[in-house]
């Protein structure tokens, strides 16, 4: 106990406050809720049983982890914060609910131990690990991801593509309105645009994410993607709607670890990001969220190495006056 | 001159490994570790090279002008590379066509070059053909074992032999092949170090404890 109470002793005045990474990571489990009962509700049983596995495992490789570490199991438990709870979910949002067990298991299992513990745990990661393990888990059981989409309510296996893939290869217009509500093929916790945006506007409520930063990154990939598809605005609206760009809009994008400190740095950040997704979007005819996310979060440290706040009365140097002395 | 032959074999295949420690040839670790019998194709074909490549280095090293030693070395090694790539078409075409574009590219490897220029030039032909056999030993290990670690996670194989269906093909990309080499490098870099300090500490102990123990029995 005397260790934790040293950290708090230093000069100047602070202000103590009441939230903890605990509550902030809470807050975001209360959010991903509706997305998941959503989820749940067009996708059956299986949805479920894919998020607990990918959540229970995130958890569990996390403290098998620190117990090979020799850390106490007390300390451990009393240091849990739900970082890992949210990668889990988060993880399983953006699986097919088709895929076999083991696909959101070894998935998790990376994204804990290889992305964020190793690095030195939650705070330290470098990239953001639910888009990793997505990553891993597309890269490695690609065809047990990308095919036999399960079409909602009726739980018949689609083999033909999500409409996301289907506008960028063949033009093919998706109806709006079932995308907002979720009533069209894809991955579990993306379907449902309405209950991902309700738990967005929960995190703004509770101030855990700044409203600009999602918006931004969302309407520049929308524009791009216009503008990439000769200013034609139908593309606006499915753009923005298709995929995982919502979710990766407002819960992966936003993580503290992974995001610029500063403001100017935010927005250098999250308008490349848009303009990465729809290009690269366009480029491949996949959907890229995820990797344009890890591929952003690697230049977060250039950006805050460049972009740095002035401080409050600093005057800029005059070059031109040193030349002339 | 004696060559302390034993020093030679450890420092080549644990203390100074090529691949793992000084990270050197990189690209053909990267390219090459699909597949396990790639790992012993291509560290045969280094192995031999390396050998013949520094003992000609080490008896022509008083001739060689210190100026123009560099292309003096390549000379020598793509002598030696050709005859190789030879051999391996005319006998093992199999072995020759997956080992592909990486079979010429031994001439300009790192870990050849950089044996010439640290050791073979200022060695014996001997220790010179010694440092050349146990460097190729540890490129040809930490070379399979990789290939066998990415065969078996990646292919569901070892050495062309099925294990079963189940396969996580991140492993076999090239994404995979960084990923691995990472953690082979990790984790052989941390069992060395823990291995050198618990030497180091008992030594110490020794060193320490004997005339402390001799000095307090005087004054007994």
């Amino acid at each position: 106990m005397e260790e934790t109470k040293l950290k708090y002793f230093s000069s100047s005045p602070h202000v103590k406050g009441k939230r903890t990474t605990r509550g902030i990571m809470l807050d975001v489990c209360i959010a991903l809720l509706p997305a998941c009962i959503a989820g749940c509700v067009f996708f059956g049983w299986r949805a479920l049983m894919i998020i607990a596995l990918s959540a229970v495992t995130a958890c569990a490789s996390e403290i098998v982890y620190l117990l090979i570490l020799r850390r106490p199991l007390k300390k451990i438990l009393a240091e849990f914060d739900f970082t890992s709870l949210v990668t889990g979910l988060l993880l399983a949002m953006c699986l097919g609910p088709q895929v076999p067990w083991y696909v959101p298991v070894l998935s998790a299992i990376f994204a804990i131990v290889v992305v964020k513990m190793i690095f030195g745990g939650t705070g330290k990661n470098l990239v953001n690990p639910a888009a990793t393990g997505r990553i891993f888990a597309f890269l490695s059981f690609g065809s047990a991801m990308t095919s036999g989409w399960l079409s909602p309510l009726t739980g018949e296996v689609l083999t033909g593509a999500t409409s996301l893939t289907g506008l960028l290869e063949s033009g093919q217009m998706p109806d709006n309105l079932s995308l907002l509500f979720g009533n069209v093929a894809g991955c579990i916790g993306e379907t449902c645009k309405i209950a991902l945006i309700a738990g967005g506007v929960y995190l703004v409520i509770r101030g855990v994410i700044d409203w600009k930063w999602p918006v931004i990154y969302i309407a520049v990939t929308g524009l791009v993607a216009v503008a990439l598809n000769k200013f034609d605005f139908n593309y606006f609206l499915p753009s923005v709607l298709g995929g995982g760009l919502i979710l990766g809009a407002i819960f992966m994008a936003t993580d503290y670890t992974t995001s610029p400190n500063t403001t100017w740095g935010c927005a250098i950040y999250y308008v490349l990001l848009g303009a990465v997704t729809a290009v690269l979007r366009h480029a491949t005819g996949i959907e890229v969220v995820s990797f344009a996310i890890l591929l952003m979060n690697l230049f977060v440290p250039l950006i805050d190495k460049f972009v740095i706040n002035r401080p409050f009365g600093f005057v800029r140097q005059k070059r031109k006056k040193e030349a002339q002395q | 001159m004696k060559t302390d032959f034993k020093k030679i074999a450890v420092d080549g295949v644990i203390t100074s490994n090529p691949t793992l420690k000084l990270v050197l040839g990189t690209c053909p670790t990267l390219a090459l570790t699909t597949l396990a019998m790639n790992g012993i194709g291509m560290g045969a074909a280094v192995t031999f090279v390396l050998i013949c490549s520094n003992v000609f280095i080490s008896l022509l090293r008083n001739v060689i002008p210190d100026k123009v030693r560099i292309p003096a070395f390549v000379l020598i090694i793509a002598t030696f590379v050709t005859i190789v790539r030879l051999v391996l078409d005319k006998f093992l075409p199999s072995i020759y066509e997956s080992l592909g574009l990486y079979l010429p590219l031994i001439v300009v490897n790192c870990i050849i070059l950089a044996r010439a220029e640290s050791f073979a030039s200022k060695n014996g032909p001997l220790a010179s053909a010694a440092d050349g056999l146990f460097m190729g030993i540890g490129f040809t290990l930490a070379l399979t074992i990789m290939g066998a670690f990415r065969e078996i996670l990646g292919a569901g194989s070892i050495f062309g032999v099925k294990l079963w269906d189940f396969k996580i093909e991140f492993f076999a990309s090239s994404a995979g092949a960084f990923f691995t080499y990472a953690l082979f490098i990790a984790v052989f870099g941390f069992v060395s170090y823990t291995l050198h300090t618990k030497k180091k500490i008992k030594n110490y102990r020794i060193k320490d404890v004997s005339p402390a123990e001799t000095e307090t029995a005087k004054e007994v």
